[in-house]
């Protein structure tokens, strides 16, 4: 395939998005007038673990405006229940009602739906539901689910472990035996969640004459959530619609079909009327998904030197009380690439993850975030015991350009990235070696200043071969249609989600170079299941490797089709020389371009109203239609490193600098690359500093609002010193590498390794995270 | 979060108001709404009648008076930390009500409101009991003027009676030479102090105010300016009593005081 | 159930909804004008931040019957005639909104805020700023629009 020169791709295109977001036209799902509609509210445990004897709804239904009154057992006949088992080892198959029907699990879990004609009566009727609950011993914390005869958090589990993985290569005890020293490590993530600015939410709207249902949800993955709509409500899927229209962030909260989704969209069938729920910031902190709460330990067997001669890893997470997605995942990617950019043959890890009376995890952004901190932190722990510079040991095991591509000690090939590049451009760029010197003098003055390094291999994109491999049922592929208009608008589609991504701007240019017109005539069509092609959604960083490579061969397709259909217009024999420039044919004549009189227009007006012009054989019309399956993984690379300075006396943390150095292959829009990487950035800062959704020692969820659960604000975050090192991938056709996530790992390893060397007088680590004031102080304090 | 049902009233005139407030049952005030809002739309607040001060004229001015600085109830946080009047005979007010929660809060929320409401770490409550503020209320019994010291009783609870409403409250103005600090730790700017100092040097004499480490203001009179910010620490340190809180522990709160008075007392020692 | 007027946008709206409903959701559903968002009614987000009287305020914490007598602005109004403010066009300009879901609060707090203090520092900004929850960006992008409308301001009057 003949590679265009690139124009638009990588161009700093101001978003088309942007406009009815800034004027207040955008339209989020609570936006869209459904006339009619009636309003959805759940009545919720406020117990972390309880039997339901009985649940009364008659007080309640005679409320002002009630409709309906639902509860598991009617969700039990209309709905099926959600069984998550995939056929791997070591992970248990669970099942759950779509609402629960014998006992509640976690504080907020939802028991019964109210239905009234405003959101206002659907509250207050809420409130009349009496439901007697029978309290049961809670499962508060990871250490409660793992005891011997512990309270069973799911009864049709042996235990409350959901889920175990080990794997082993080499021989990581005789590494031990041999080594100089086993540097011994602990890191400890607090639970957090994804907030998006908008909460979750829907409107179903049953058609009973067509037996149709049509869902109008922001959602990141609409074609799979279709499939899971269909399948739980027993339709075929030709009798879903998925509509995602804009949304307010997603973050990984947006993908899995929710218990209370569900319920809507069972409820809008069962009264022939459209419903809907916008879940309130309440629900959405304490019963919408939670994530990370993971506690990694590292056993590094290093020579004298500081060079790794093996590593034992152990990681626990606690999953909550429902799998939203298995169990597995966190096993599969970060045991899987922890090792990063390190050399390493004999590796062991074992990941363990158990459920607690807790709201169930969900991918969020960057599910093995951890990843990063845990081995760069390594890293730092070895370079303290052994009297070595951090960075040395980073030097000395880091792979080499020439030794690429590596093989990692799972199995992982990375290949054209670039780490070592990375990192002395971000040693470079905070001035590592000037840093020491201020750092001494400021500790003469009893100021503490820290510097962080962290490198990041980020995996992307995830093909086929990856599910494959992980035993994960699904496809890693992309669909993407583009079809050019009699008038000779462009038209494309891909089976992804925007929420925020920039899609509409970014996929316009890649059609613009793949088939040569402007951006500003493309326009992009997502979300609706009826219209785009059925893909794989928008997760795991692979909108841009997966559905931009999709898009761009459909646009390659339609290229040489319009070009033969011109050369036929032209009275040429062939369409050797021919380009489509901005809509235009230009002929190459001994190395000139020259202009025809030939437009796009022209030639689909050809293709749809006189096919008997086009060359012999060829079919009529400008529909183009492709799938692409990426590469099982694909890699993108950058090194954080920031400064910080810490008030020993109250704990309080100042980030002065943050740098990225950034390889995510070929750039489609830097604007967007370069937003993403802020925002992944500051979304690694947030939840290292400030982010903990908390329960306390019964299981209760005190973490109500956002006055308690705090996120960063523009004072808590610095400005971001981005510099871009960008290298195209030769393992797709346009040369992206994915990114989006890679900058909340590193935001987390590297804040950590600046506040560890800020304290590093003291002689105590920060093994735990968020690093709040009182936690930091209370460690300088028991250092005295 | 929708708040549960209510009755509204919006009275013209004070007389109203009170009226108003005396005669219903389970009737609650309204000024700036930022602090009852979000305590309604979570509904741990339920009243059955709700009474808008907003329209009560003549409740939001700021006037100086010979001996005082008389800022109304109705006083939005933004007008009194810019009004030049409080940057003048109060700066100590003017600063601490410049640092209350975000712009948009400080736009709604009231003088009268913050008082009322005694937050223990709040930064009016603060300010008023180490100045010495005079409360203004008026209520059944007339009009009543309670000291801030008397006036702030335990966490979220006042000297109100159930039928008064905060009218104004009274500042001393501060003298040329005299001097202030203001210093709060907080989790984010904006968010509620955790700890939270206010100082004043006037006539030789320092003066240090403790919010957020006890259930009201805590007040340390007469302290001598001469000596260490840092024994001066400790006292404040070992004066005050934090309960131990699972998200911030008393320990931690009161290595705060001690930290922030010693930063507060050299700060107000070398301002103007 | 209480019928009342509100002035939104310089336009009269009749609305007829309980004393209890937040001016927010009469925005949204009596106005529709739903480019003021939700995001947490409890004051702390400030997505549905809007002015009164010109001064921002947050919906989530005024009840719609007390804005009567009163004038509203929402985001609606901001662009005239299609034409984008200074700030609306530096945010577009420098990728200052992704999800675009707090765009609306932010920009409703700048316009009141650039008019008092046209030229605000760094850290002024981000001062002001940290009224706003934005998950997507960083805040990054949205300082850097918000400077060079004051920088481009001064330069304009000078």
């Amino acid at each position: 395939m003949r590679r265009p020169k690139l124009r638009h791709i990588g161009a700093a295109l101001p978003r088309k998005e942007d406009l009815r977001f800034l004027t207040g036209h955008g339209r989020y799902v609570e936006d869209i007038e459904v006339p009619g509609a009636l309003h959805a509210c759940f009545v919720r445990s406020p117990h972390p673990h309880a039997k339901i004897l009985s649940i009364e709804t008659e007080t309640a239904k005679i409320a002002s405006g009630v409709i309906a009154i639902y509860t598991g057992k009617d969700l039990a006949r209309w709905t099926t229940p959600l069984r998550m088992a995939p056929p791997i080892e070591g992970l248990r198959p669970v099942e759950m009602t779509t609402l629960p029907i014998d006992k509640v699990r976690f504080h907020g879990d939802p028991v019964a739906c109210v239905i009234a004609t405003s959101r206002y009566l659907a509250e207050d009727a809420a409130e009349r539901v009496e439901v007697d609950y029978e309290p049961l011993p809670a499962v508060a914390n990871l250490e409660q689910a793992l005891l011997e005869n512990a309270v069973k958090v799911d009864e049709s589990l042996p235990s409350n472990l959901v889920s175990i993985q080990k794997y082993k290569t080499g021989d990581p005890e005789a590494r031990k035996r041999e080594a100089f020293k086993v540097v011994e490590s602990e890191f400890h993530q607090g639970r957090m969640t994804h907030l998006p600015i908008e909460t979750r939410g829907l409107a179903a709207v049953w058609d009973e004459g067509r037996q149709h249902l049509t869902v109008h949800i922001g959602n990141q993955v609409p074609h799979p959530y279709r499939s899971q709509v269909a399948a739980r409500m027993r339709l075929s899927e030709s009798q879903v619609t998925i509509v995602s229209p804009d949304v307010g962030g997603g973050f990984g909260q947006k993908i899995a079909l929710y218990r209370e989704e569900l319920t809507v969209c069972a409820a809008s069938r069962q009264l022939k009327r459209p419903v809907r729920w916008r879940e309130d910031r309440m629900e959405n902190l304490m019963a919408a998904s939670h994530a990370r709460e993971d506690s990694v330990r590292t056993r590094a067997a290093v020579t004298k030197e500081g060079r790794l001669l093996g590593l034992e890893l152990e990681i626990l997470e606690d999953f909550g009380a429902y799998c939203f997605y298995p169990a597995n995942y966190l096993a599969r990617v970060v045991a899987m690439i922890l090792t990063g950019p390190y050399k390493l043959r004999d590796y062991a890890f074992e990941v363990k993850v158990a459920l607690t009376n807790k709201c169930g995890n969900g991918p969020m952004r960057a599910p093995m975030a951890i990843t990063s901190w845990v081995i760069e932190g390594t890293m730092d722990a070895i370079a303290r015991e052994l009297g070595l510079d951090p960075l040395e040991v980073r030097r000395l095991n880091m792979v080499e350009t020439r030794e690429l591509p590596y093989t990692m000690p799972t199995g992982e090939v990375i290949a054209d990235i670039t780490p070592r590049e990375t990192l002395e451009a971000a040693v470079k760029a905070i001035d590592y070696a000037g840093f020491r010197k201020r750092q001494a003098a400021a500790r003469k003055e009893g100021r503490h200043l820290g510097l962080g390094l962290c490198s990041v291999v980020e995996s992307t994109t995830y093909g086929s071969k990856f599910y494959k491999a992980a035993g994960i049922p699904g496809s890693g592929h992309e669909a993407a249609w583009l079809r050019i208009e009699p008038g000779g608008a462009v038209n494309a589609s891909v089976g992804l989600g925007a929420t925020g991504q920039g899609y509409e701007t970014a996929f316009a240019q890649v059609v613009a170079d793949g088939l040569g017109v402007e951006p500003s005539q493309v326009r992009m069509q997502m979300g609706n299941t009826d219209v785009a092609p059925y893909g794989m959604g928008s997760r795991g960083a692979r909108g841009g490797t997966a559905g931009g490579t999709a898009i761009f061969l459909a646009a390659r397709e339609a290229n040489e089709k319009v070009l033969a259909i011109a050369a036929q217009m032209l009275g040429f024999d062939s369409a050797e020389g021919l380009h489509l420039v901005d809509g235009r044919v230009e002929r190459e004549i001994l190395g000139e371009r020259v202009k025809t009189d030939l437009t796009l227009a022209q030639v689909a007006r050809t293709a749809y109203l006189d096919p008997t012009a086009l060359p012999k054989g060829m079919a009529p019309g400008l529909d183009f239609s492709k799938t692409y399956d990426p590469p099982p993984m694909t890699y993108s690379n950058a090194a954080h490193a920031c400064e910080v300075e810490l008030d020993a006396e109250t704990g309080a943390l100042k980030i002065l600098r943050y740098v990225v150095a950034e390889d995510c292959g070929t750039v489609l829009n830097p604007f967007v690359v370069e937003g993403q990487q802020h925002g992944a950035i500051a979304m690694g800062l947030s939840g290292a500093l400030l982010e903990h959704m908390r329960y306390d020692e019964h299981g209760n969820n005190i973490t109500g609002s956002l006055a308690d659960y705090l996120v960063a604000t523009s004072t808590d975050l610095p400005g971001f010193e981005v510099i871009p090192m960008h290298t195209p991938s030769r393992g797709n056709p346009v040369g992206i590498k994915g990114m989006a996530e890679g900058g909340v790992m590193g935001a987390i390893g590297v804040i950590a390794c600046a506040v560890n060397d800020a304290l590093s007088p003291f002689g105590v680590i920060a093994d735990r995270q968020p690093l709040s004031p009182d936690y930091l102080r209370s460690l300088i304090r028991s250092a005295r | 979060m929708k708040p549960a049902p209510f009755r509204y009233h919006r009275p013209e005139s004070l007389a109203h108001a009170l009226e108003l407030l005396s005669g219903l049952e389970d009737a609650k005030l309204i000024a700036g709404g930022q602090s009852l809002g979000p305590m309604m739309n979570m509904r741990l607040v339920q009243p059955a009648e709700l009474i808008d001060l907003n329209s009560v004229p003549g409740l939001d001015l700021i006037t100086e008076k010979d001996d005082f600085l008389e800022i109304g109830a109705l006083a939005r946080h933004h007008a009194v930390s810019n009004s030049s009047s409080v940057k003048t005979c109060c700066p100590l007010l003017a600063e601490a009500a410049g640092t209350i929660g975000h712009y948009a809060i400080r736009s709604r929320g009231t003088l009268g409101g913050s008082l009322a409401h005694a937050d223990p770490a709040a930064q009016l409550p603060l300010v008023a009991a180490t100045l010495g503020a005079q409360i203004v209320v008026n209520g059944k019994r007339g009009e009543r003027r309670i000291a801030a010291k008397d006036f702030f009783v335990s966490m979220m609870s006042t000297a109100l009676e159930p039928d008064e409403i905060v009218v104004c409250a009274r500042f001393p103005k501060a003298a040329a030479g005299d001097r202030h600090a203001y210093l709060q730790f907080s989790r984010r700017t904006g968010d509620f102090a955790i700890v939270a100092v206010a100082c004043t040097l006037q006539d030789r004499k320092l003066r240090i105010g403790v919010g957020g480490a006890e259930d009201k203001p805590l007040v340390l009179d007469g302290l001598n300016p001469a000596e260490e910010p840092d024994a001066i620490a400790r006292k404040a340190r070992e004066a005050v009593d934090p309960a131990e809180n699972p998200r911030v522990p008393a320990l931690y709160r009161k290595e705060l005081v001690e930290v922030l008075v010693k930063r507060a007392v050299a700060r107000c020692l070398t301002s103007n | 159930m209480l019928d009342f007027e509100l002035t939104v946008n310089g336009q009269r709206y009749p609305v007829r909804a309980e004393p209890r409903k937040l001016l927010s959701d009469v925005l949204r559903e009596d106005c529709r004008l739903t480019g003021t968002h939700v995001g947490c009614e409890h004051g702390v987000c400030g997505a549905c931040t809007v002015l009164v009287d010109g001064k921002p305020s947050r919906a989530c914490l005024i009840y719609a019957v007390q804005m009567q007598g009163h004038e509203v602005t929402t985001i609606e109004a901001v662009a005239k005639d299609g034409k984008l403010s200074p700030l609306q066009q530096a945010l577009h300009e420098v990728h200052g909104l992704q999800c675009g879901f707090c765009t609306a609060g932010i920009v409703m707090t700048f316009e009141a805020y650039l008019k008092e203090n046209p030229r605000p520092s760094e850290a002024e900004v981000r001062e002001v700023l940290s009224g706003n929850l934005c998950r997507c960006t960083g805040y990054h992008n949205i300082v850097k629009a918000i400077i060079r409308v004051a920088d481009e301001g001064s330069d304009a009057t000078a």
